[in-house]
């Protein structure tokens, strides 16, 4: 039996060796990493000497970073409520038996399918400003001429027309997966006492998605919270850093002026604000949960 | 009068919800009508004040333009290179270490298993600078000295760009939890006759995990293929772009709308006909990965 729990050891270790290794090694490791170049005033090349807390003492001195800090929030709201509504509505009208029902699903699922990037040279391509479909549109409809990722108040809100149009069909489809699992006595139940079909879906449907909304939650603001993709392909931060938001930033001092150090320091705080996202939903949202989540 | 709107409603609302459902189905499609309808349009066509929605004529010259064009094929190549390596071997790593962590119980098991935990909780842009550190700092690579300094390590090669792609906590994770719904009696028979842990996994697990397999597969080749912002930091040579980066690349240039519109439709039209032919998959995929856990 001895030997049997020495070869369970080793192997045990073994199995696990080679992913746990790429794990260590590049996420575990650059955790730690993140938060010892930030003291520092790393250039990705030789300089590497300890400047305490000089780093963070810039930030909150950097005007662009709170600029990028208050885009990215907005973004994060504006995107992600949004996005919660339209896909639990369309998942309750697509639960339901209509004609063409996975016809639709695949249609509202579509956009969530390539990748930021193609979907982003798409909606560049309209928003053009002299040939694009979008001011040709405004053309028949007699409306003024925008110049859209160009204006410095509209291209945020066009980002957050592409980041909600992307990912409602995400929503969507764990949405339907969730309403397959209410059990169908509730619903005969509310029907035998003569509720309407919006108090049902108030009384029922909405408590009983209330693991996925708030998976959903958690999620999706992590995610909108690291928003780079789109912005770095259609705008690069401008108008005059209009949309330039935490991970652009980050990208952008680290990569393009050299400047590790202080990407580093603003990582960190974009880790802390992730993390305070993070626990501040499982604090108020996991209450009455019973199902396990990831 | 609102009455008579509300039994209207009552009774045609099966209609109802189809016009609307069409209508905004419409709506969300419209983009990907705009990319296919100007990639077979012409300059001209395009720049013309004279718009018109739909092509004079059906050409698509521009596709095999843009597979002419400079390295086209050659970042086709990379692309599909890197997302089946990735996807076959983190499937292959991650599944192992689930089966160890359900499995098979070794010192440390908890702790580790926490730690990787934690590690779910961080996005891949958190990591990113040192993560560039770490692969540019590689020992013995790439002119590199054992201490990983001199050269310029994994940064430019294949393997810079797909190490760090294969980790997969979340795979882990969720290939441990597939593995524990198996009766454990299987372990002990196959123990009696002789047969290790390693044997056990290659004989009688991994040829049960299609189902978990698939459905992380498809996650898992998603997301490589569509990579973007690790490519964009490791990538420096023209020659070692993937089609995302040179999708990007028509940015630094006068913007060519048609070729645009054409190399965009084929790098995202082989992810929607997969998705298309086996939509069901893709689906469940995403919903008992995303909630069920």
């Amino acid at each position: 039996m001895n030997r049997r729990r020495l070869f369970n050891n080793f192997y045990g270790y073994l199995l696990v060796l080679p992913s746990y290794a790429i794990f260590f090694l590049f996420i575990l490791i650059p955790c730690l990493m993140t938060v010892i170049i930030s003291f520092t005033n790393y250039d990705l090349y030789k300089t590497m000497d300890f400047i305490g807390l000089d780093n963070y003492k810039r930030i909150i001195l950097d005007d662009v970073f709170i600029i990028s800090i208050r885009n990215t929030v907005v973004y994060t709201l504006f995107t992600i409520f949004p996005n919660l509504a339209l896909g639990l509505l369309a998942a309750v009208f697509l639960s339901s038996r209509i004609f063409g029902r996975s016809f639709f699903r695949a249609a509202f699922y579509i956009p969530y399918i390539p990748s930021m990037i193609s979907v982003s040279m798409v909606w560049l391509w309209m928003f053009d400003p002299s040939n694009g479909i979008l001011n040709k549109i405004m053309q028949v409809l007699k409306l003024p001429q925008q110049k859209w990722l160009f204006d410095m108040d509209l291209a945020l809100p066009c980002l957050i027309v592409i980041g909600i149009w992307k990912s409602i069909g995400y929503n969507m489809i764990l949405y339907i997966a969730g309403i397959k699992e209410i059990p169908k006595y509730l619903y005969e139940a509310s029907k035998i006492d003569g509720a309407s079909s919006v108090k049902t879906f108030f009384l029922i449907t909405l408590p009983m998605l209330r693991p996925i909304t708030f998976f959903l939650l958690v999620t999706g603001m992590v995610s909108s919270f690291n928003v780079f993709d789109q912005v770095n392909v259609l705008t690069e931060g401008g108008p005059i850093n209009a949309t330039t938001t935490i991970v652009h930033q980050i990208y952008s001092r680290t990569f393009l002026t050299y400047e590790a150090g202080y990407g580093s320091a603003m990582t960190i705080v974009l880790m802390i604000i992730v993390l305070i996202l993070t626990l501040l939903n499982f604090k108020h949202g996991s209450q009455g949960i019973d199902r396990g989540f990831v | 009068m609102e009455e008579a709107a509300s039994r209207f409603y009552k009774s045609h609302k099966k209609y109802i919800l189809f016009t609307v459902m069409c209508i905004l189905s419409c709506l969300v499609l419209f983009p990907f009508v705009i990319m296919f309808l100007t990639s077979l349009k012409t300059a001209d066509e395009i720049l013309s004040p004279v718009f018109k929605i739909l092509p004079e004529r059906i050409n698509l010259e521009n596709y095999l333009k843009i597979l002419q064009k400079g390295n086209w094929t050659r970042y086709f190549i990379n692309s599909i290179f890197l997302t089946i390596t990735v996807t076959c071997l983190s499937l292959l790593i991650n599944s192992m270490a689930g089966f160890s962590f359900a499995r098979i119980e070794f010192i440390g098991r908890k702790t580790l298993f926490i730690l990787l935990m934690l590690g779910l909780m961080i996005p891949a842009q958190i990591t990113l600078i040192p993560m560039f550190i770490i692969i540019k700092n590689f020992p013995l690579a790439g002119g590199n000295n054992l201490l990983g300094f001199g050269g310029s390590g994994l940064i430019d090669t294949y393997l810079g760009i797909m190490l760090p792609q294969l980790s997969g906590a979340f795979g882990i994770f969720l290939c441990r939890q597939f593995y524990l719904s198996f009766p454990k009696a299987i372990d002990d028979a196959a123990f009696i006759d002789g047969c290790a842990y390693p044997r056990i996994y290659f004989n009688i697990y991994l040829p049960q995990s299609k189902s978990v397999l698939i459905s992380l597969g498809t996650l898992k080749l998603t997301y490589t293929w569509n990579d973007y912002m690790w490519p964009l930091v490791v990538v420096k040579s023209d020659r070692m772009r993937t089609v995302q980066l040179a999708l990007a690349s028509f940015r630094d240039e006068v913007i060519k709308w048609e070729m645009l519109m054409a190399a965009t439709t084929l790098v995202s039209i082989p992810l929607i006909i997969v998705f298309l032919i086996n939509q069901n998959l893709f689906t469940q995929g995403i919903s008992t990965t995303g909630i069920k856990g």
